[in-house]
């Protein structure tokens, strides 16, 4: 009996929802299938999607976030299980650490690697000291994917470790009980256990990679235009919001996909938090 | 005499400067049903993970058919574990849990395949091959796990509190199958517990442990009808432990009262510990007893009543099938036989006494 | 060995996520403004920062939102979680997968979608319209962080105290109140973080005035940042690293390794952990962050409120006024100006256009108010209010009738040309054409205006042919050329030439001739040259939008600006040539005054023309093949 009235509490969540998730998703799709001129039904919006350059803005994102991506696991697993190895007493400190760097402005962080990167940058400058060649990735993709993993590194590592830190070593002394050599446990038992954790990274990282406008624009030397240089060009400069809608429409594709994913790995819906 | 199958030499063992095994030895020979038995916190799980490879000792050998396996890790041992939670791959079937080890091992998928039917079998779980651990009880998981070791035929089955998790019922049947199991198999099993009837009931030999140091090992009879110090008395069962003087030999003053007994070499005058078990003191007329007391409380407990007599400033716990009312006066009598006395320890810390055999 | 390899590890990846925060930290004691190279170490910027009111402002925006939307999203989050807990299966997984939507949408839908929505809802771009976005993303934080407390709850307590005699929200605040508290204030720590950190949305969802720190960063990015905003960060920064540190480590601080043996000591000390951090999180952040508030309210409360609607709302070009002249203004009139900044014309006329956003007056480009005409987003100026009108040069009113014919609505602000910066030490030969920047020698040393117009100007003129044209076969050749150039360029950027050329990161650069005279400055190295075939002559002019809300004042801006004396001050700050020629004559060093970039000869201008608005199809045409060349 408390339960039907304490179900009420989330009503205001609900009406609110329904008014700033909802329906704004639903705005896109209207505009999206609505013609700037003429204001009435049309798909011309997608024709206008399905040329040459954003196809190419868009499988270049694909590839850079995908690229990104991988990087991420690499770098990130066996950061986590360093980190999830450690003792008790050092955990919380060093887990500080890894999370500390996102309290500095993100805008100005990946503008900071402009400084590192340029031509006469810092890092060139130590590595011409030491008589090494140059290092000339700023204004390329590389330098896009050298940010992008900067900046969504802590996604992958904290889902991968927060997998890690609750899995059972029990189970995993079993696995080696049974015979398993270190190597054998790890892709054994380990690794597929640990997959939740590795694909809540992924949605975390792969979709702000693909999306992105702001790293792409600060360490790109405007040269390279990814989807969502596109779309916010549309909405900022070029004031075709209905393309721009048309646009955003196929990343809510990708966007769905990946929560469809998120959902059958994580049944908690807890993986995500941070 | 069975030859020794794994012997533990002068283990030490500390976590973050507490010291949880002290220069402990102790030997398991070949065939055995060896349980060690304590409190939580005791040192019995962290003997067995050595053991097992789990954990590597300060300081101490670990020898196994006369080999020093102290640096060999897990996989390289000739032992299965079962452990506390039982500890099956989650993501993987009955099946291939039981097929993990010898998948290893790369034996033939044939041979592979008789070895699970023949596992469930063992374990009366036929036909789960396809479940997954998640959708098995307690029982359940617990049979898998012990069938995920015994098909790799080790020579030593270590099981870490296996029936912890069941409840009562279930934990007396699986007690019967693991006696069952170990007869069929005919190999030695190491068996970790804090339940002393569990113990008691499977064990060829139980080592009682406190603190990192073993009290006494002896077999289940031994180690009830003779506990050699007041813990192990305490632990195993309900027991009356008094403090005692000798007077001299087969003669103990108990509460400012003599009783005959039959122990010899104590000296005289010295303090003791007595301890006497609860069905060893008999309940007679107040005008027999060596002592009188009066009833205090009085529970049916089935088999027998448990009583409460207070008498000379004691509360003796008593065991009887005759009924005596509270409040009504009775005399206690104890047959020297069954007067059990100990040597003091110096202080708490030296309560371990180092054991022979 | 493993150890060792695990520590070379974790210092690598450390070292990459803190490269860029030293850098940060180490320019904020830069005492050069351009980040390129090192002046010498000062503590200014710290001092300067809290006399900046755009950035100060932009900060105190920023917490005010973190914090409002952290605490109505706790609110209704709070209850939410509760509600949903209390759900049926198929009603939490519907409200669980609706929270879910935010956090795994990407922000620019996110943003787009909640511009759209406000803007068919008619509510005006700003303050509230941020607020509500913040509030809109935090909520899921909190849900996810109450509802797995709400799970591990003990109903039957609950139901004991019902049965007790209390009543249910004394019983709720009694029981589950303080189990699922940690909930709610990570909830809430969590949220202000993300509402603190946001950039996209508040991007998307903003107005004019208003700024929060990231879209404040943003919009300086692309100009050059001020280094008071590194001071800032780095004060951020370390304050909140001095917090957690405290919150995460002093504990442990007080627990001895002999200590931690007993366990009853342990028990304790968890206790107290648990009590410091309750303090921390449940006293001390607040209360700081009350006390910042009400200070920072204060003060800035206190600027708007005497200001109160007495306003006008200037939307320029990024550093094109000198800040002294604003605050000069307020002072004189009592007005307040609330001022916005844009980098190009195709990024300010959507803004104008939607009428989302009212401003009072803003200075587009030439080809820009013709535009703007045409579709009748301008009102007339009326000149009986700007008598200062006279101060500006007869030649550019006529000049101006290219693209205003009545000069009815626009008043000149600045002019200047375009033409090639280049550095005399990395270029040998004389720059005289615009040929130089397809030359392969400058691979990678060449930077190209990041604008439609600019970039086709470059292109066409090299060509021979008009900057205007609407000739599709010109058109094509001018892209394919530039298309040919895309290897050889090193960025496209707009204000950045400036601080890149200064820096010696490049030997070329299409830059504007007012900015030549600051680079020169600051590099003796840096040459400015109108190329032979000509090139864009530009005006930027000040007109008053037909929506402007408060047209009066927006007269008196311009009046004002119109000053021999303010015009000498903005030049000077500015560098452009200023059409004003009492001003011109108010200049002192002759050097200035006689200036061939700042105020080029007859014959360089007959070579150059001005931009002409081509209409909504030659503009598409244009944008579309500046995106051929982009994506190529």
């Amino acid at each position: 009996m408390e339960n039907k009235r304490l179900k009420w509490l989330a009503a205001p969540y609900g009406v609110w929802a329904a008014g700033f998730i909802i329906i704004p998703l639903l705005m896109i799709v209207i505009y999206a299938f609505t013609s700037q001129e003429t204001g009435g039904f049309t798909l011309s919006n997608f024709g206008d999607v399905f040329t040459g350059e954003v196809m190419k803005a868009l499988g270049l994102s694909l590839v850079l976030a995908l690229i990104s991506t991988l990087i991420c696991i690499l770098l990130a697993y066996p950061l986590a299980m360093i980190l999830a190895g450690m003792k008790v007493s050092q955990k919380s400190f060093i887990v500080f650490i890894f999370i500390l760097p996102m309290w500095m402005n993100f805008l100005l962080r990946t503008f900071a690697w402009q400084t590192l990167l340029e031509k006469n940058g810092v890092i060139n400058t130590l590595l011409g000291a030491l008589h090494l060649p140059k290092l000339e990735i700023i204004n390329t993709p590389w330098a896009i994917v050298l940010g992008m993993v900067y900046n969504f590194l802590p996604f992958m590592i904290l889902p991968i470790y927060n997998v890690l830190i609750k899995l059972d070593q029990d189970v995993l002394n079993a696995a080696r009980d049974l015979g398993a050599n270190s190597f054998q446990t790890f892709w054994k038992v380990t690794f597929p256990l640990s997959l939740p954790g590795v694909i809540s990274g992924v949605t975390m990282v792969f979709i702000p990679s693909l999306t992105t406008f702001v790293i792409s624009d600060l360490l790109g030397g405007g040269k390279i235009l990814l989807i969502g240089n596109m779309i916010e060009q549309e909405f900022k400069q070029l004031n075709n919001w209905n393309v721009g809608s048309a646009m955003s429409m196929i990343l809510l594709i990708f966007v769905i996909v990946s929560m469809v994913i998120e959902a059958k790995y994580d049944k908690t819906g807890e993986g995500t938090a941070l | 005499m069975k030859n020794k199958l794994i012997d533990l030499v002068n283990i030490t063992k500390s976590y973050d400067g507490v010291t949880i095994l002290d220069d402990l030895n102790l030997y398991i020979r070949e065939n055995e049903f060896l349980t060690l038995l304590g409190p939580s916190g005791c040192g019995k799980t962290t003997t067995l993970r050595i053991m097992g490879g789990f954990e590597h000792p300060d300081s101490g050998k670990v020898l196994f058919d006369g080999k020093d396996i102290t640096e060999l890790p897990p996989n390289k041992r000739q032992l299965n574990t079962v452990f506390q939670k039982y500890a099956l791959f989650p993501h993987m079937s009955v099946a291939e849990n039981i097929a993990f080890g010898l998948k290893i091992r790369n034996k033939p998928q044939a041979y592979i395949n008789d070895k699970i039917r023949y596992a469930l079998k063992l374990v009366n779980m036929d036909g789960a091959e396809n479940r997954y651990p998640a959708s098995l009880s307690g029982g359940q998981q617990q049979r898998v796990a012990i069938a995920r070791a015994i098909v790799n035929e080790p020579k030593v089955l270590l099981l870490d509190e296996p029936l912890g998790a069941l409840d009562l019922k279930l934990r007396q049947d699986m007690q019967y199958e693991l006696m069952r199991l170990k007869n069929e198999l005919g190999i030695t099993f190491v068996y970790v517990t804090h339940d002393q009837e569990e113990a008691l009931t499977m064990s060829d030999t139980i080592v009682v442990m406190n603190q990192g140091y073993i009290q006494q090992v002896g077999t289940p009879e031994d180690i009830y009808n003779e506990p050699q110090n007041a813990f192990v008395a305490d632990f195993i069962g309900d027991s009356n432990i008094l403090d005692g003087r000798m007077i001299q030999d087969k003669l103990v003053e108990i509460l400012g009262v003599k009783f005959p007994c039959v122990d010899t070499g104590f000296g005289e005058n010295r303090p003791v510990d007595v301890v006497i078990r609860p069905e060893d003191v008999e309940l007679v007329k107040p005008e027999d007893g060596q002592l009188t007391g009066r009833v205090t409380s009085l529970i049916f407990k089935g088999v027998h009543y448990e009583m409460e007599v207070r008498a000379n400033g004691f509360d003796w716990l008593v065991h009887s099938t005759r009924l005596q009312e509270v409040g009504s006066e009775v005399g206690i009598t104890v047959d020297p036989f069954n007067i059990q006395i100990m040597n003091k320890p110096e202080s708490t810390d030296e309560e371990a006494v180092p054991v022979g055999e | 060995m493993k150890k060792i390899l695990k520590r070379i590890y974790m210092i690598l990846i450390l070292f990459l996520l803190y490269a860029p925060i030293a850098t940060l930290i180490v320019l904020s004691f830069n005492s050069s403004k351009s980040r390129a190279k090192w002046g010498g170490f000062t503590l200014d910027w710290y001092s300067s920062l809290f006399q900046n009111n755009e950035i100060m402002e932009a900060f105190y925006t920023t917490l005010l939102v973190a914090l409002l939307a952290a605490a109505i999203a706790t609110l209704i989050g709070t209850l939410a979680a509760i509600g949903i807990h209390a759900m049926g299966k198929k009603a939490r997984t519907i409200f669980t997968g609706i929270t879910n939507i935010p956090m795994l949408n990407s922000e620019i839908v996110m943003g787009v979608s909640l511009m759209l929505l406000f803007i068919i809802l008619r509510i005006r771009l700003g303050f509230s319209t941020i607020l509500l976005a913040h509030i809109t993303f935090d909520i899921p934080y909190v849900i996810l962080n109450v509802l797995p407390k709400m799970k591990q709850t003990d109903r039957n307590v609950y139901e004991a105290a019902l049965d007790l005699g209390a009543t249910p929200f004394y019983a709720f605040r009694k029981t589950i109140l303080p189990d699922i508290m940690p909930g709610i204030s990570s909830g809430f720590l969590l949220s202000f973080t993300m509402s603190l950190d946001d950039f996209v949305i508040t991007y998307f969802t903003k107005g004019p005035g208003v700024d929060t720190l990231s879209t404040k960063i943003y919009s300086e990015v692309r100009k050059g940042i001020k280094p008071e905003i590194y001071a800032l960060s780095t004060i951020l920064f370390v304050s909140v690293m001095l917090l957690l540190l405290l919150i995460n480590l002093a504990p442990s601080k007080e627990s001895p390794k002999e200590l931690e043996k007993d366990s009853r000591y342990l028990a304790k000390t968890g206790h107290r952990r648990i009590f410091t951090r309750h303090m921390v999180i449940g006293r001390l952040v607040p209360g700081l962050l009350i006390v910042v508030l009400a200070a920072g309210g204060i003060y800035y409360g206190g600027k708007t409120t005497a200001a109160g609607q007495n306003q006008v709302i200037v939307y320029n070009w990024g550093e094109y006024i000198d800040p002294d002249v604003l605050t000069q203004f307020e002072e004189e009139t009592g007005i307040h100006v609330i001022y916005e900044e844009y980098e190009t014309n195709e990024i300010m006329y959507p803004k104008i256009k939607a009428g989302a956003v009212a401003y009072d007056c803003v200075c587009p480009s030439d080809y820009m108010i013709q535009k703007m005409i045409d579709n009748d987003l301008l009102q007339k100026i009326d000149f009986d209010n700007v008598p200062n009108i006279k101060n500006i040069g007869e030649i550019y009113e006529k000049a101006s009738q290219a693209f205003d014919p009545t000069n009815e609505y626009s008043i000149p602000y600045c002019w200047g040309t375009m033409g090639i910066l280049y550095n005399t030490k990395m270029v040998d030969e004389p720059v005289t054409s615009w040929k130089i920047l397809w030359d392969s020698k400058y691979k990678d040393s060449i930077l190209m205006q990041d604008s439609v117009r600019d970039a086709f100007c470059v292109a066409l003129k090299y060509l021979g042919y008009s900057a205007n044209t609407t000739n599709m076969q010109e058109l094509q050749e001018a892209k394919d050329l530039l298309i040919a150039q895309k290897p050889l360029v090193q960025a496209y950027v707009i204000d950045q030439v400036r601080d890149k050329m200064i820096g010696n990161e490049a030997a070329l650069g299409v830059i504007y001739s007012g900015e030549a005279i600051y680079t020169a400055r600051e590099n003796p190295d840096l040459a400015y040259v109108v190329p032979d075939e000509g090139s864009n002559v530009w005006f930027d002019s000040w007109v008053i939008p037909k929506n402007a809300p408060h047209k009066e004042n927006a007269e008196k801006f311009l009046n004002f600006l119109c000053r021999p004396d303010i015009a000498l001050k903005n030049f000077e700050y500015i560098t452009y040539s200023t059409p004003n020629v009492a001003a011109q004559q108010l200049i002192e060093d002759p050097d200035i005054r006689d200036s061939q970039v700042a105020f080029p000869d007859d014959a360089t201008l007959e070579r150059c023309e001005t931009y002409s608005y081509l209409g909504a199809d030659a503009e598409e045409i244009y944008n579309d093949l500046w995106n051929e060349v982009k994506s190529s």
